[in-house]
């Protein structure tokens, strides 16, 4: 059930991987993200979320909670995430329960934009 | 190993490096910076907010070489002195690229997609988020420039235990 999305690269070299684990928790399509999102891997979690948006799946979960580091291009794709999926009659959550990642979301202020939860709504 | 946490030198310690202004490298960066401060001796409580915040400046100085369409290396540098200094220097010449110059990139180096409306847009948001972020996480943070001769120099600093020299080797 699970997708492991690993980075590849032209000379061989071994990659950082982004894991992103895809499952369903209500209504929810949840993306749950593990590794480190910077501004080389970012685009595979950008493509996952288009990806379920051109699936018709309008309600998706980011799942933070295994994700060993975030830095401001993983935000970046968070808040265009957002309002792709609000644009189109959907919605994102982020679930997030890493202090780490929760101060970086209190920093900018982003705990007040994005729908920042400790799980997935089940209902 | 025999080495001690901090080397036994009397003088301030330089670790220099450069690298090519594609984002696969910025890994590299911000793990040698918390290598490079581990070793200084910064208390390990820091070692994660340097980590990201050689990591946000570096994402920034690849950001704006990508915007001004230029390949010059990102220079990087620490410095172990009184304190723990880090030093990230770009070469892109103007404050702030226009969302508009990127669409009208041709080539982005790889990276990037130049016709991905999104991507653009995020990378827009990103650098500016890499600003918000360094000003929350980074007490002691300076940015310089850019003006005719170079680009911006983000320099930080964080402090380190006991400031005198070493004598426990």
């Amino acid at each position: 059930m699970g997708e492991r999305v690993r980075g590849s690269s032209s000379d061989g070299a071994p990659e950082p991987e982004l894991g992103l684990n895809l499952s369903v928790v209500g209504a929810y399509s949840v993306i749950s993200v593990s590794g480190e999102i910077d501004m080389y891997t970012a685009p595979k979690l950008r493509e996952a979320v288009r990806q379920l948006t051109a699936e018709g799946r309008m309600h998706v979960a980011i799942d933070l909670t295994p994700t060993e580091f975030c830095d401001s291009t993983g935000l970046g794709v968070l808040i265009g995430a957002r309002r792709r999926l609000t644009d189109a009659g959907g919605d994102l959550v982020v679930v997030c329960t890493n202090p780490r990642i929760s101060k970086l979301l209190d920093l900018t202020g982003l705990d007040k934009v994005l729908d920042v939860r400790e799980a997935v709504p089940d209902e | 190993m025999s080495a001690s946490r901090q080397d036994q030198r009397t003088g301030p310690v330089t670790v220099r490096f450069a690298f090519t202004p594609a984002a696969a490298y910025v890994r590299a960066a911000r793990l040698v910076a918390a290598d490079v401060a581990s070793h200084a001796g910064v208390v390990t409580g820091l070692l994660d907010e340097i980590r990201q915040a050689v990591g946000e400046a570096c994402t920034r100085a690849v950001l704006r070489h990508r915007d001004c369409n230029i390949d010059d290396l990102v220079r990087v540098e620490f410095s172990i002195g009184d304190r723990f200094v880090a030093k990230i220097t770009d070469n892109a010449r103007v404050m702030r690229a226009q969302p508009e110059q990127r669409l009208a990139r041709p080539d982005s180096g790889g990276d990037a997609r130049p016709n991905d409306h999104d991507a653009i847009e995020e990378d827009t948001l990103s650098e500016e988020i890499t600003l918000i972020v360094l000003g929350g996480l980074v007490e002691d943070l300076v940015v310089s420039g850019p003006d005719d001769e170079r680009g911006t120099t983000v320099s930080m600093s964080w402090p380190l235990p006991g400031t005198a020299p070493s004598g426990d080797h």
